[in-house]
């Protein structure tokens, strides 16, 4: 098999690469970028640790070959905070004990982000029903969505000023 | 106790959160050590088989390929610490033969230079099997003299215990109850795939071994004997860990040791690891149990006898069925008062994939069925299933027949009442609800669960605590954290008992070449067992500090205190210095001196204090479907005082979550040997749209031996969730449930064997 080109955007920075037409978005984050804040819990779709977005959207990096994300942008858990200062996401999942292992956090907190882009102000069965895709298996999930419901209300405070 | 605690019993964030909200916790699966070698196994297809021949020409011509270590080589861990207790038992730690009792039993090993040549090379090996006959049902197992699993025979263990004469006890009752439960083989699940490592063998001779295990110093001394290595040529460094739930108590079968094999066959480092398959189909799984009850009670309500009859499916290599027993036997002699008991339980091997600790032990499988019992003794009875417990439960003052030691906290009643009431226990009760084809019921269901493992296992703590020249403070421990927060909860003990602000505290890694001998991560014995050590570690480096205190401001030490880092006067708060003021001085300006505090504890914890608990759950059944939805769970639980309450309320709803899941969906589908639901879509453990309103309740009993007044938590969480949900399920429809998982089918069967009992 023939190794294509491609270009992506990665936490806002542009990698070109040549990869294989089998290699999924997930191993290129991990293996080749040194991004191991995406996480493999299945390989198969099924777990949603890998969740990242592109173009804002909530995507499963393991079911998405990297020859498909050509010339897309790409955020993961590494790109969420400006600087030393965390995402309110990730502040809020600190502040409200919403992490325990932390194997599943990356791609619950991915998740959150793109439910937010397009939703300022999810219900709480909104937030359950997006983080239904996203198995863990420690905390039962009453603090990651307390903590999702909490980090929405802190950012549109943020943008209201 | 102290009258002011200042961090202890505070929800602090947890020392790892931010690590891990940024991606940068590292993760086993994240590992990579330079010019290291990728392992895959070739997996047995057989459920029983005896390999014959390998042939490996072929694999050994592939260009990327570095070594293979085969079955023949390599020995197989197949016991627990519990063997550490005499030579005799840790020699029979180590099988080695070229049998492969379940499918997917390792046969061999090969690294690579990377995963995809390992996996091409396991194509290119022949292995000739001699198929032999395969068991598995236990009942069946234990009467087979033709087939041995295992050349002892396949009944692995064996035990009979009796407390007074069950017999009379019997010719007592007013009523005998009957019952014969099964349950489930639930997997642990954890998000992280269970059984990645790197071994890195070095050419002096140093194994160093990466791997998310539950026990580091065990797995060390397993690991030594394993390699025929000197402990201290051991060196066990666990990363972040992705949830454990005791599928990572001990080394994974077919992964450290094999990984150490092909490291040292190759001089390079060697990474194996499980795809989420193998995690499900070829790692420890809970013990399904056939559990016979046989209960006699008076007219009034007091349990007179109980025997007891337990058969546990080992699979196809034993590690910790004695303990998994145990504590079963804790639960049915221990809980409730009752003069005569007989517990008998066997132990036996079957041809499926190897089961061993899950959250709980034996206790959540032995709660289902007592629990269930009780209720329906109580139902005899005429009596409310609250208020049967209250009358029967063993609490304060009372001896544990099992540990033969006192109760010394006891929270039981409260986490009843206290759970009865948040419930709405009353109401919901008398007031039975239905809406078209939906009904409604409730269900309790009450437990303990000991804290660590003291009795009958070495249970050994220890702590290491040092003050820098600034104040600050490194504190350092094996206590492995699996995602309980138990690094967090350590840094306050150490940081209450030291009077330094929290901080200031840092925790070490988890590596056994610096932070000393400990027991494991299991047992919820790490904020008791684990916390002792720290707080004893902690008050030797505080009497030393006091110590040089007094010297310098020549004030007796009876007259100092340390407030937030700072020693004073007790009465004249002028005299006073800073602590990295006085470390400064000792460590560094003193050239006379040039000492460093360091304060240390080794040791086992004085009791093994039992949790309590109690679950109160409410479900609505619908009779055309027979599915079950849980509308509201209460969980109460005594945890002598909660270090982190966060901390606390994290595990005790990620337990019920988890209990949920083994009452009504979990359980692993095997047939003919094959593992049949080996994925997160057949294998259902809850997502968020399924988790119903769970409400935590902690009680605080003050347990005297404790940390603080602490005991454990995490597993007993779980622990009768299950029973709850099956008797609330009763209450909705009048058919007992017996056997978990209690899923839509059967229950619809048992709408229909119990409208044609009734005659409807």
């Amino acid at each position: 098999m023939t190794k294509r080109d491609i270009n992506i955007c990665v936490n806002g920075k542009w990698y070109e690469l040549a990869v294989e037409p089998y290699e999924t978005l997930l191993d290129i984050l991990r293996n080749r970028l040194g991004l191991t804040g995406t996480k493999s819990g299945c390989a198969k779709g099924e777990c949603g640790a890998c969740t990242v977005n592109i173009d804002g959207k909530a995507i499963l990096s393991c079911l998405t070959l990297a020859v498909q994300v050509d010339g897309k942008e790409i955020l993961t858990i590494e790109g969420l905070p400006k600087g030393a200062e965390l995402h309110p996401l990730q502040e809020s999942f600190v502040k409200h004990s919403a992490v325990q292992c932390g194997y599943c956090t990356p791609g619950m907190i991915m998740n959150a982000k793109a439910l937010l882009n397009h939703n300022s102000n999810p219900s709480e069965k909104e937030v359950r029903k997006t983080l239904s895709s996203n198995l863990c298996r420690c905390t039962g999930y009453e603090r990651p969505v307390k903590a999702i419901l909490d980090a929405a209300r802190i950012m549109r405070g943020k943008d209201e000023r | 106790m102290k009258d002011r605690l200042s961090v202890v019993g505070k929800s602090v964030r947890r020392i790892d959160a931010v690590d891990k909200v940024t991606g940068q916790a590292k993760y086993g699966t994240d590992l990579k050590v330079d010019n290291m070698l990728y392992a895959r196994l070739l997996r047995s297809p057989y459920p029983h088989a005896r390999v014959i021949k390998i042939d490996t020409t072929r694999a050994e011509n592939h260009p990327r390929i570095r070594a293979i270590a085969t079955i023949d080589e390599v020995p197989k861990v197949v016991g627990y610490w519990w063997n550490l207790r005499s030579e005799k038992a840790t020699k029979k730690m180590y099988l080695q033969d070229n049998v492969v009792r379940f499918r997917g039993d390792p046969v061999l090993a090969v690294a690579a230079d990377d995963e995809e040549s390992a996996q091409e090379a396991l194509s290119l090996i022949d292995v000739e099997y001699e198929e032999l006959p395969a068991l598995f049902d236990p009942i069946e197992a234990m009467k087979e003299d033709h087939v041995k699993i295992h050349e002892g025979g396949n009944i692995a263990f064996h035990v009979v215990k009796r407390f007074g004469d069950v017999d009379q006890g019997l010719k007592q009752a007013d009523y005998v109850i009957e019952n014969r439960f099964v349950t489930s083989k639930q997997k642990h699940a954890s998000i992280e795939p269970i059984g990645t490592a790197i071994a890195d063998y070095d050419r002096s001779g140093r194994l160093t071994v990466y791997t998310s295990t539950q026990l580091p110093h065990w797995s060390r001394i397993y690991l030594a004997g394993a390699l025929g290595l000197p402990v201290n040529r051991v060196r066990v460094i666990k990363p972040y860990t992705g949830g454990a739930f005791g599928g990572r108590c001990g080394l994974i079968h077919g992964l450290e040791v094999m990984c150490s094999f092909l490291s040292r066959k190759t001089g390079r480092a060697v990474k194996i690891s499980f795809s989420r398959e193998e995690d499900f189909e070829a790692t420890e799984a809970r013990h399904p149990f056939i559990i016979e009850l046989k209960t006699g009670v008076t007219k009034d309500g007091i349990l007179v006898a109980n025997s007891i009859k337990l058969f546990l499916d080992v699979g196809g290599y034993g590690t910790h069925y004695i303990g998994v027993l145990a504590d079963a036997l804790s639960t049915g002699v221990g809980l409730y008062r009752c003069p005569n008991v007989t517990f008998e339980g066997f132990c036996v091997y079957t041809n499926k994939s190897l089961n061993g600790a899950f959250r709980g032990y034996g206790n959540p499988q032995m709660n289902f069925a007592q629990e269930s019992q009780m209720d329906m003794i109580a139902e005899k009875l005429a009596m409310d299933p609250v208020e049967f417990r209250v009358k029967n439960y063993r609490g304060l003052g009372e001896i544990d027949p099992v540990f033969d030691v006192p109760i010394r906290s006891d929270g039981m009643k409260e986490c009843l009442t206290k759970g009865a009431k948040k419930f709405g226990w009353n109401k919901k009760r008398t007031r039975k609800l239905a809406e078209g084809t939906k009904k409604r019921g409730v269900g309790v269901s009450c437990l303990q669960h000991g804290t660590g493992a003291r009795f009958g296992l070495p249970d050994p703590a220890s702590a290491i605590v040092m003050l820098n020249a600034d104040g600050s403070v490194n504190l350092v421990t094996a206590a492995a954290d699996d995602g309980q927060g138990n690094r967090t909860v350590l840094a306050q003990i150490a940081a209450e008992e030291l009077s330094m602000p929290f901080e200031q505290i840092s925790v070490s890694d988890t590596d056994t070449d610096v932070a000393p001998l400990d027991g494991g991560t299991h047992g919820s014995r790490q904020t008791y067992c684990g916390g002792l050590a720290v707080k004893r570690a902690a008050a030797d480096a505080k009497m030393a500090l006091l110590r040089f205190a007094s010297q310098h401001l020549d004030v007796e030490e009876e007259n100092l205190e340390i407030k937030d880092g700072v020693v004073y006067h007790v009465k004249d708060r002028s005299t006073n210095i800073r602590v990295g003021d006085l470390m400064r001085k000792i460590q560094i300006e003193d050239l006379s001196r040039c000492e460093q505090i360091i304060g240390h504890a080794s040791g086992v914890a004085p009791a093994m204090p039992p949790t309590f608990g109690a679950h109160f759950a409410e479900v609505e059944v619908d009779m055309e479907t027979g599915e079950v939805h849980v509308v509201k769970l209460v969980g109460a639980f005594d945890v002598g005082k909660a270090i982190n309450p966060a901390n606390v309320e994290g595990q005790i709803i990620g337990g019920e979550a988890m209990g949920i899941g083994y009452a009504l969906t979990e359980g692993l589908i095997i047939d003919n040997g094959k593992i049949v639901n080996n994925n997160f879509t057949d294998y259902r453990i809850l997502r968020a749209c399924d988790v119903p309103q769970i409400d935590a309740i902690i009680v605080e009993s003050n347990e005297p031996t404790g940390p603080f007044g602490a005991k454990g938590v995490g597993e007993a969480t779980m622990v009768g969730t299950a029973a709850a949900i099956a008797n609330a399920i009763y209450d909705a429809i009048g058919v007992r449930m017996k056997e978990l998982c209690i899923t839509q089918e059967k229950i619809l069967e048992a709408i229909d064997r119990g409208t044609r009992a009734s005659g409807l």
